[in-house]
């Protein structure tokens, strides 16, 4: 999207939320996400402690070191429900109580993580925690100062990457430039369309529909899908610049 | 673009299978130690009360015993009180030295099970420090103090009275030696006071105390065979205590078997992920080292499932750094903390910090009686401000009988924490001791992984801790 024309931004709803035992005057009410009616998008439940952690790291007076805690945590539940998306085979196992069985699942196919530089290198911790010797590949992606494109300058992946489930990793999905890049760079080396998870913590409905638009079949999870964007294609409310916040602010 | 409808899935208690709000009746739980047996030893000064109280204990050699020095019930002293008590004109050996009203008062909170504040007195100022000691959970109170069988409403809540009987010449020089040596006073001070008050308050108001007393025991701790029979006594009427508690425990699992599950209940969705890591853990022959990873992994989801299933949250906008935007969220209302049953519950510690990183965590050590099956509480060690703490979450990873989730508790009920603040946070349930928890306490929150069979034994703390 070019700029100087902001798009025009969608009202978020708001909603009174808590446990189902509360008595309504009890839930306090907050922005939840839009819900855009997307194949493939997938929202994070919109609990109070999302919202809370949410509210934690859009806060411009939040310092570093809550911001780096609090992001890991919505990377780790954006994990933990990207794994999810993961196919699995029935596998029953004798338990520990004896004479109990339990009819469990069992993972099926290797994954790797691959993160656009620098923000999507905040969410490999979280990636760590839930599975620990993952590999995890690196691309690169600048905006060309002089096309205002975005421009790929590195990738380094697992060889086999092509065999593998890819949980690319980019903190926020704005226009969607560098992660429908990345995407393509992955497609070049062979990774099928619907192997790929992108995961983010905020996305703009403009990016969210790119990504619709060009590949329907990559999964996008995201915590929060914001109003738009400014006329600086940042996302608002957004968080400002999530790499900085993380890394050197 | 269309404004969109919500139809975000906003429920925290997905895996919920009834909506409608259950019915179980409110039953009643009392703690193995509610109706403490209290016994009440009498005897003049120097008699030998303290050393028999010892003798006794020593003989029933059982955990949760307590002595109860009636001298820490002195009334505090006015100024000229005090003053005369320091030249040994203050009768301190007369009833009215007692305050009996307050020694009344903790005997029936020790009695029902709750938490008593047991005031110190100084001998050496005359007046009662600003601590107290705590005394919780005895199971065996032993009261001892020239005046323990003199007021009748202390008779009322005693289960065994005795008189202890010795020679009046010994009974001076014991007192004589104690005062001169653990109490700072002077050989001629304690002789004034002796004559002056100690001797005639004796047939006045010490010796009529044998008249309601169950046993006289001269000779103090020579007497061997009267130290045995009251061990034995109190050992039957322990046992006696337990098997009503554990009728009690099965009664309250036959009320609750078929009761649908509460909507306090929270049971963690059943996703792929959450099912492949309960596979993984359920596998006898997988390393410890991957079971340390995957429990971590899971404790992390269930405390992330009890800050939505039971937290408190208050709106609160907050500037983004984007120029004039703003956010309308949440945060957090008020401190939670953490209490984890030991040893169990250290297992979930991991997960725990992980989500609040400098959680304040109080310690409770329940274990399991192999003998009788009973629950036992060792150990309480809990925030000094917990009952203030807007949400405590109880952390223990299994639970089948529910008996000691049900002192716990009973235990966070006793120091001030009210039922609707506590969140029971624990990996494996039994139905029944879910139900019989909640028809106990319906107040409080519970999160779950799972619901299994009932009476599973506790593997996964041993699995965990590899002992």
């Amino acid at each position: 999207m070019p700029e100087g024309r902001p798009s025009p931004l969608i009202r978020a709803p708001s909603q009174q939320l808590g446990p189902d035992y509360r008595p309504t005057e009890e839930k306090p009410t907050a922005t939840v996400s839009t819900a855009p009616k997307i194949n493939n998008l997938h929202i994070l439940n919109q609990t109070p402690q999302l919202i809370a952690l949410l509210t934690m790291i859009r806060d411009i007076n939040t310092g570093r070191a809550d911001f780096i805690f609090h992001s890991n945590r919505i990377s780790r539940l954006l994990v933990e429900e990207a794994l999810n998306h993961l196919p699995v085979l029935p596998h029953t196992v004798n338990t520990p109580v004896a004479g109990r069985t339990y009819a469990g699942v069992k993972f099926e196919g290797k994954i790797c993580g691959v993160s656009i530089m620098r923000a999507g290198e905040a969410m490999e911790q979280a990636l760590r925690e839930c599975c620990r010797s993952v590999r995890i590949g690196k691309i690169l992606i600048q905006r060309d100062e002089e096309t205002s494109k975005p421009r790929l300058f590195y990738d380094k992946l697992p060889e086999d990457i092509k065999d593998r489930w890819v949980l690319l990793l980019d903190p926020m999905l704005a226009t969607g430039g560098s992660a429908l890049m990345a995407v393509d760079v992955l497609r070049s080396k062979g990774v099928p369309e619907d192997h790929i998870l992108f995961l983010n913590l905020i996305a703009s409905p403009e990016g969210v529909q790119n990504f619709a638009d060009k590949f329907p079949k990559v999964r996008v999870v995201t915590a929060f899908v914001d109003e738009g964007l400014n006329d600086k294609n940042y996302i608002v409310p957004g968080l400002g610049d999530f790499g900085d916040r993380f890394f050197t602010l | 673009m269309n404004i969109p409808s919500l139809e975000l899935p906003l429920s925290s208690f997905a895996a919920l299978e009834t909506p409608e709000r259950s019915v179980t009746p409110k039953a009643h739980y009392s703690p193995p130690w509610a109706n403490t047996s209290i016994i009440g030893i009498a005897g003049s000064s120097g008699s030998g009360k303290t050393s028999l109280s010892l003798a006794i204990i020593k003989e029933l050699s059982l955990p949760w015993v307590v002595i109860l020095s009636m001298d820490s019930f002195y009334k505090p002293l006015t100024s000229e009180q005090s003053a005369a008590a320091f030249r040994n004109e203050y009768d301190f050996d007369a009833p009215e030295a007692i305050d009996f009203d307050t020694l009344v008062e903790r005997l029936r909170d020790i009695k029902t099970g709750k938490k008593a504040e047991i005031p110190i007195y100084s001998f050496e100022k005359h007046a009662r420090l600003d601590k107290t000691n705590t005394i919780y959970s005895p199971h065996v109170v032993v009261l001892e103090g020239i005046f323990a069988l003199h007021d009748e409403r202390v008779l009322d809540m005693l289960d065994l009275k005795i008189f202890t009987e010795a020679d009046g010449d010994l009974c001076l020089s014991r007192r004589l030696l104690r005062d001169v040596r653990e109490r700072g006073r002077d050989i001629e001070g304690c002789i004034k006071q002796w004559f002056s008050f100690v001797k005639p308050n004796f047939h006045k108001y010490v010796e009529p105390q044998r008249n309601v007393a169950d046993i006289i025991v001269p000779r103090g701790i020579e007497n061997k065979v009267a130290i045995s029979m009251v061990s034995d006594r109190i050992h039957k009427t322990l046992d006696h205590k337990s098997k009503m508690h554990q009728i009690e425990l099965r009664r309250l699992g036959q009320v609750a078997e078929d009761a649908p599950l509460s909507d306090h209940v929270a049971v963690l969705q059943h996703t792929n992920q959450l099912r492949g890591i309960n596979t993984i853990l359920m596998d006898p022959t997988l390393p410890r080292e991957d079971f340390i990873f995957y429990f971590d992994r899971l404790a992390v989801m269930l405390v992330e499932q009890a800050f939505s299933a039971g937290l408190c949250y208050k709106q609160h906008t907050v500037n983004t750094p984007v120029p004039g935007c703003t956010y309308d969220g949440l945060e957090l209302d008020g401190e939670v903390s953490a209490v984890v049953v030991l040893r169990g519950g250290s297992c979930l510690e991991t997960g725990l910090k992980r989500v609040i990183p400098d959680c304040r965590i109080g310690r409770l050590l329940i274990q399991t009686n192999f003998r009788t099956g009973e629950p036992e509480l060792h150990y309480t060690k809990l925030a000094e401000d917990v009952s203030k703490h807007k949400r405590v979450l109880l952390m223990d990873p299994q639970m089948s009988s529910g008996g000691a989730a049900l002192m716990a508790v009973r235990v966070l009920l006793d120091h001030g924490v009210e039922e609707h603040r506590i969140i029971f946070v624990t990996y494996l349930a039994g139905k029944q001791g879910l139900n019989r928890l909640m028809s106990v306490f319906p107040e409080i929150k519970v999160v779950v992984c799972r619901i299994v069979g009932d009476m599973e034994s506790r593997w996964v703390e041993q699995r965990y801790l590899g002992c």
